[in-house]
């Protein structure tokens, strides 16, 4: 955890070289090599890969269970033993289901909505007070950190009818605002920000602070840049956070208009609880966007994992 | 959980406001202040009102997107505006509407959602603003949402739910039962019960839910004194009950996995023939029929086991808020939407009853058409004229816990039914009093 | 957001709180003076009005009797004081620390062994990389459904265990079984963020310790003993405690799979969950329950204080 900033170049060589072997490289040469560049022997590399798949299917398999079961048409026997992992007619008849009992595509939107601004706010503030945390320097500055620390660590089940009278004599109440305000800034996030900058060499700001730039010059220039990948971890979680939270909007929202798609999927489990299909249905479409972003940001996010992001 | 009559407090929060306008742009849509309406319902029947129910939009937004227009075009300057909440976390939604002051004018409620927003002063009293109208609803339903130890009526009545008993005739006739003398009365389920597990060397379960407060209502143990200032389900009959049900839990005449079933977890058992007896609705026969056609034909459909010849019901009320704004276009709308003409159309959709006087004698309710789900209607429309709602309005989801909680130590073993029943009643006790 | 994700979505303090002490340099210091608290302003405002305020009040609340609907009255310790006749608070204080000690070994070492079966870059592994990551991108909720579905009597886990001729286990009707399975799920999904962080930390394992060893002729376990266990254990130690903060505090696993209820006879029942369910609904002892709040937040600060001074220890 206390090396980080020492090893910064070793880790970037070996993310260089992990990007190439990564794709084709590897296979181009037609050898496999550990990370030392050393030739691995066969065995290693079939038993490497036997482990992979095997863990593989622990991990991906009850996702693909669940898809298998939404496609499964209402006279196929979903409970048979042994298993039968793949439909016999697959069909979208239950997601069409779905669709006709919620307006799913309105709740999603407005899950999207959300979301989307709590992905905004989270990288511009955590970025903000996270730079200010690092590498600015005030009076305060150490209470401002613990401030935050504090506040990751309340648990929110116990606080939710406060922050919900917080809402209400702000009038905010039953509006995707107030859906959005108190994780669109969270402190994980703040001090993941203030992580990333603190891995930062200082050398380089001092170089554009000779140079004359402002504190503001300094941010947006030359330290943004050095931590998009810290900021894709940071967005990738905003918007997970936003896409999968269920209390917080069931207690803030009373106008169906405004649901989210996670209350609004809460509607098939309580009238469909027995129909398995649908409620596998519902869950595809709660997590197959989040998968699908996830596949989109993921260079970024190993990079952002790379840079420290989430380790000391 | 708040403190806002402290004004420092409050104030903060002002500052607090005038921070994030700045920073953020605002689309608040924010309800009036706190300062509620009168309790005189005989003004003029106008202006906007919110109505909230409980998870029926999903089945049935067309049958109340056609009542509200008919109220709306009844009473012109009328504006009705329908929300409807999902199933689980209604009461979480309502206290913190209530707890913040943003509860809505008109909202469907049960008997025990009903109590504690009484007690607040959050519920209107329709003795006093709609007593008029008293004479229309069954005399039981209305007094479903009066709560022991206060004055008036809290609610209308609306729909009574309650459902018969499914069994499987094909474990009956294994196990050298008559399968078509079901039993009535507690004590001729748990023969039939214990009968069927030894037969089955344990294999089927007859019940598989553990006794819930209705089941001792049923089993006519005293519940409550009059006053509502104590339980009395500890009694020597209550403890009767549970002993009995923890012989049958040690013989697997009651499902090995009853402690921690849910609706949807029985329902299944039964579908699979793993369980012989389970409670449902008409609704029910469709479902076998499609999905477990074997259990289907050998279905059987008798009345709740009762010993005090009464079966169970749920009652729905639907309830106006004190702090409405429109007393006249709220209490006229509660009204409207459970009056017998709304009660019976609603009926007729789905698989419930009217708490109007009256409607359970139309043909709906009385005559055969030779189909199963007129069948189970015309049983279960029999059966709720008379039935009751044993749960006490004043037993809470905490209270509920509390005696699930000792008849699960009780059926294990980890207490005696009288210590687990003393526990229980102990305990809710002292919720009651913090009530 | 409000993220109920327990050990999934770990509150790093500890990620932070090391460099608190080796601060900026001093060159970078003439600036504008508003400045500083101008860039940290919005997210102190947030986390104050919408986090600390909210906990203040529930501090105050806990030394009052108040109830979902009535204001409450001070009561001084009364609160604490039936905390610890109570049955339930001790059922959940046991189920939150068995939690610790379930969950945590378990996320302190399978990740570290994912991550160096992902380390070695052969072809397909960024592939395997984010699918192993998968579990922890979907909602805890989705999460709690699938194995819901899985562990169902009739589930996919318990039909392969049928037709291998085991037979049907309850593992969602036992009240320790309920647990494991819970604990299982809570690793499950926890094993990809932890995998990453050890991955990172792996990248800093300087490969002529590897080499020397290999020298000596020290074989894979003894390698793994001697050279990646001791280069890797701070970030053990930091694993631990995010693990063990958000273990403590599980809610979700729980609930999902056992029932608000709790499992059989309320015997699963979490610290957390004890929260919720004594606090909410319209007869909500609100004070009690901020009585649980509260002593939950102490644990949970003890924990990483705990935490962070074994790390310390480490680092000197």
């Amino acid at each position: 955890m206390s090396t980080v900033t020492e090893t910064r170049e070793t880790e970037q060589a070996t993310r260089k070289t992990e990007g190439r072997t990564g794709k084709s490289g590897a296979r181009k040469r037609g050898r496999i090599t550990d990370e030392n560049g050393r030739r691995m022997p066969v065995w290693e590399i079939v038993l490497r890969y036997l482990l992979l798949l095997a863990v593989l299917a622990l991990m991906i398999g009850p996702f693909l269970w669940q898809l298998s079961t939404s496609l499964k048409g209402p006279h196929e026997n979903i409970f048979s033993s042994p298993p039968e992992f793949l439909p016999g007619s697959p069909t979208l008849h239950n997601y069409e289901r779905v669709a006709d009992t919620i307006p799913v595509w309105d709740y999603a939107l407005n899950s999207l909505k959300v979301a989307a601004a709590n992905v905004v706010t989270n990288c511009v503030g955590a970025t903000l007070a996270g730079y200010a945390l690092a590498r600015l320097r005030y009076r305060g500055r150490r209470a401002a950190t613990i401030v935050f620390i504090l506040a990751m660590l309340v648990p929110v089940e116990g606080i939710i009818i406060a922050q919900f009278t917080t809402m209400r004599e702000l009038g905010l109440n039953n509006t995707l605002i107030g859906v959005l305000l108190p994780g669109c800034i969270s402190a994980l996030n703040v001090l993941l920000m203030r992580n990333a900058f603190l891995n930062l060499p200082y050398e380089i700001e001092e170089a554009a602070y000779v140079d004359g730039a402002n504190v503001w010059q300094r941010f947006l220039r030359i330290a943004l840049p050095a931590v998009k990948g810290t900021l894709a971890v940071v967005a990738i979680f905003a918007f997970m956070g936003a896409w999968d939270d269920f209390l917080w909007p069931l207690i803030v929202l009373s106008d169906p208009d405004r649901f989210t798609l996670t209350i609004g999927l809460n509607y098939l489990h309580g009238t469909f609880a027995n129909d398995e299909r649908l409620v596998a249905a519902g869950t595809v479409i709660a997590v197959l966007p989040l998968i699908v972003l996830f596949g989109c940001l993921q260079r970024y996010f190993f990079r952002g994992v790379g840079e420290g992001a989430v380790k000391g | 959980m708040r403190i806002s009559r402290h004004p420092r407090i409050s104030r903060r929060a002002a500052a607090a406001a005038a921070a994030i306008a700045v920073l953020l742009p605002l689309s608040a849509c924010g309800e009036g202040g706190d300062g509620g309406g009168s309790t005189d319902a005989s003004g003029k029947i106008e202006g906007e009102i919110t109505f909230q129910t409980w998870n029926l939009k999903a089945n049935f937004k067309s049958y109340f997107e056609g009542v509200v227009d008919g109220f709306e075009k009844k009473y012109p300057g009328t504006k009705v505006n329908w929300v409807d909440q999902p199933g689980e976390g209604y009461a979480d939604k309502i206290s913190a509407d209530a707890a913040a002051g943003t509860l809505p004018d008109v909202v469907n409620v049960s008997p025990d959602l009903v109590a504690p927003l009484a007690k607040a002063g959050l519920a209107l009293d329709l003795d006093k603003a709609a007593g008029k109208y008293e004479k229309e609803y069954l005399p039981g339903a209305w007094k479903s949402h009066q709560i022991p130890g206060m004055e008036g009526t809290y609610a209308f009545p609306w729909y009574l739910n309650t459902g018969p008993l499914f069994y499987n005739k094909r474990l009956f006739k294994d196990a050298g039962l008559d399968a078509d003398k079901p039993p009535k009365t507690y004590d001729e389920l748990f023969d039939a019960a214990l009968q069927l597990s030894k037969k089955s060397k344990g294999k089927t379960a007859t019940l598989a839910n553990i006794p819930t407060i209705e089941d001792f209502g049923r089993y006519g143990v005293p519940l409550m004194d009059k006053e509502g200032t104590k339980f009395t389900f500890n009694g020597p009959k209550g403890v009767e009950l549970l002993k009995k049900y923890k012989e049958l839990y040690d013989a697997k005449a009651l499902d090995g996995q009853a402690l921690n079933a849910t609706p949807e977890s029985t329902g299944k058992k039964f579908l699979t023939e793993a369980v012989a007896m389970n409670p449902g609705s008409a609704l029910d026969l469709g479902k076998f029929k499609k999905e477990a056609p074997s259990l289907y034909k050998n279905i059987g459909i008798t009345p709740q086991i009762t010993n005090t010849g009464k079966d169970n019901m749920y009652v729905m009320g639907v309830m106006v808020n004190t702090r409405t704004k429109q007393t006249p276009a709220a209490v006229a709308f509660a009204h409207y939407v459970t009056d017998a003409a709304h009660q019976m159309s609603f009926a007729k959709k789905v698989a419930i009853f009217p708490s109007t006087e009256g409607s359970l004698d139309d043909p709906y309710f009385t005559k055969e058409d030779g189909t199963d789900d007129t069948r189970v209607r015309i049983a279960a429309a029999k059966s709720v004229k008379t039935a009751v709602n044993y749960t006490p309005v004043l037993f809470s989801e905490q209270m509920k816990i509390e005696l699930r909680n000792s008849v699960g130590k009780a059926l294990q073993g980890k207490e005696s039914p009288e210590e687990a029943l003393d526990n229980a009643v102990n305990n809710c006790d002292r919720l009651l009093q913090q009530s | 957001m409000k993220s109920s994700s327990a050990v999934t979505a770990p509150r790093t303090a500890a990620t932070a709180s090391r460099a608190v002490t080796d601060g900026p340099r001093k060159r970078i210091r003439r600036q504008l003076p508003s400045s500083p608290w101008l860039f940290a302003a919005p997210g102190l405002l947030i986390v104050g009005i919408f986090i600390l305020y909210p906990f203040v009040s529930t501090l105050i609340n806990s030394f009052t009797d108040k109830r979902t609907l009535i204001p409450g009255e001070f009561v001084g310790l009364d609160n604490f004081r039936e905390l610890l006749h109570d049955d339930m608070f001790w059922i959940g204080l046991r189920n939150s620390t068995l939690y610790i000690l379930g969950v945590v070994p378990a996320l302190v070492l399978l990740p570290l062994l994912l991550a160096m079966l992902v380390q070695k870059h052969i072809p397909g592994i960024t592939f395997f990389r984010s699918a192993f990551y998968t579990p922890v991108v979907a909602s805890i909720v989705v999460v709690g459904l699938i194995w819901v579905w899985m562990l169902d009597e009739r589930g996919l886990v318990n039909a392969v265990l049928e037709a291998v001729g085991v037979g049907s286990v309850g593992f969602l009707s036992d009240q320790w079984l309920l647990l494991l399975s819970a604990m299982t799920v809570t690793v499950w999904k926890g094993l990809g963020y932890y995998m990453i962080i050890y991955l990172a930390a792996l990248a800093n394992v300087p490969r002529e310790l590897h080499e020397a060893a290999a020298v000596d002729g020290a074989g894979a376990v003894r390698r793994f003993l001697t050279v990646t266990v001791p280069a890797v254990r701070s970030t053990m130690v930091l694993v631990a405690a995010l693990s063990s903060v958000a273990a403590f505090k599980v809610f979700s696993e729980v609930y999902l799979m056992a029932g608000p209820n709790g499992g059989p006879a309320g015997e699963d029942t979490t610290l957390v969950m004890l929260v919720q369910r004594v606090g909410t609904g319209l007869t909500g002892r609100v004070g009690y329950a901020s009585a649980i709040s509260v002593v939950v937040f102490v644990v949970t600060v003890a924990l990483m204080l705990l935490v962070l001074r074994a790390d310390r220890k480490e680092d000197a």
